[in-house]
């Protein structure tokens, strides 16, 4: 009779402790979980929470989308407006080669003819004046010639061919000598017929005697003008 | 020696429970859960003791039975969508005021019984 008692007791300790264990086992556990759990991190938060999160996230991102979307948009008119001023730099580029190239400001070269007009020591032909050269600068002009020059010197809208003295010529105010080279570019047979036809400056010339010589190339070098073009006038 | 028992259990459940590896925060609510079924358990045992009715099979089986209920019936609530373990913690909590209050009378009576007696010498 007493060792069943005994017995019971010692059942009814061994129970008591293990219920005991297990239940500080668990809720050592639960203290644990709780302290190191940072309730913050996604992985831990509840559904409610992770909703109310996901819609603030959605929100967001549609804002900045919007946003990303509107600078997009920008970015594309800038590069448009970038594009235009492109296009008007390259014509007006163009247009500016072309003009310092007619207007002589550039070094040119090209196909054309070379004349060459020697003078004589003879007093009966006599020295080829400031007439010839304008003769045959207006007749070059006339047929399409692009660029002249007389023994280097450009001719341009503003040059003055004259007689000093009737002793010497000047060209662009530079005093030039016989042998006179005049170089143009342009269309060869063009320039060549207006010269040496029927009635033409060299024929003419020709006939007087004096010595002319016509050497077509295809590689006439025009040297630029060479002073400053001042403008003081022109409004 | 009961004492000891309880207090053995306590310190070896609290150190093995420390040095366990982390369970899941999602785990952690039916943890809990069961925690206040066993605590439940444990303050009904104290009742019954002192109401001279305890028994251990009882006991035993409210301990853990209580608290596996407690879990299952948190778990089917989550797939039902119901929370079912607020509920739970409810009855479980509103049980251990109930048996903390006899409990505490039962010794209030106690005590106040001694002081009247030693008035009465």
């Amino acid at each position: 009779m007493k060792s069943n008692i005994k017995k019971g007791k010692i059942t009814m300790i061994i129970t008591i402790g293990i219920s005991c264990f297990a239940l500080s086992l668990i809720m050592s556990m639960q203290f644990k979980i709780v302290n190191e759990t940072d309730i913050t991190s996604i992985e831990n938060m509840r559904e409610a929470e992770l909703r109310t999160e996901l819609a603030n996230w959605k929100s967001k991102y549609e804002e900045t989308d919007e946003k990303y979307e509107e600078v997009l948009d920008k970015i594309e008119e800038y590069k448009k407006t970038k594009q235009s001023n492109e296009e008007t730099e390259k014509l007006v580029d163009e247009e500016l080669k072309q003009v310092n190239m007619t207007m002589g400001k550039t070094d040119v070269k090209g196909e054309g003819i070379e004349v060459t007009l020697e003078e004589k020591d003879d007093e009966e032909i006599g020295r080829i004046s400031s007439d010839s050269l304008l003769l045959i600068v207006n007749a070059l002009k006339s047929a399409g010639a692009e660029a002249i020059s007389i023994n280097e010197e450009r001719i341009i809208n503003m040059s003055d061919i004259v007689d000093i003295n009737n002793s010497f010529i000047k060209v662009n105010g530079q005093r030039i000598l016989a042998p006179y080279v005049i170089k143009a570019i342009g269309n060869q047979s063009y320039l060549e017929s207006i010269l040496v036809g029927n009635g033409g400056p060299v024929d003419e010339m020709k006939k007087i005697g004096q010595n002319v010589n016509i050497s077509k190339s295809n590689n006439i070098k025009i040297l630029k003008y060479n002073k400053d073009i001042k403008i003081k006038y022109i409004q | 020696m009961i004492f000891i028992a309880i207090l053995i259990g306590c310190i070896a459940g609290a150190l093995i429970g420390i040095n366990v590896p982390m369970i899941s925060y999602t785990y952690s609510s039916y943890l809990a859960i069961a925690i206040i079924a066993a605590l439940d358990s444990v303050f009904g045992g104290i009742t019954s003791v002192i109401n001279k009715n305890f028994n251990l099979k009882i006991f035993v089986t409210g301990f853990f039975g209580n608290a596996i209920l407690a879990i299952l019936l948190t778990i089917l609530g989550q797939k039902l969508n119901v929370d079912i373990y607020l509920a739970a913690i409810v009855v479980f909590v509103g049980r251990m005021f109930v048996n903390l209050a006899i409990i505490r009378r039962y010794y209030v009576d106690k005590w106040s019984n001694m002081i009247k007696h030693k008035d009465k010498k």
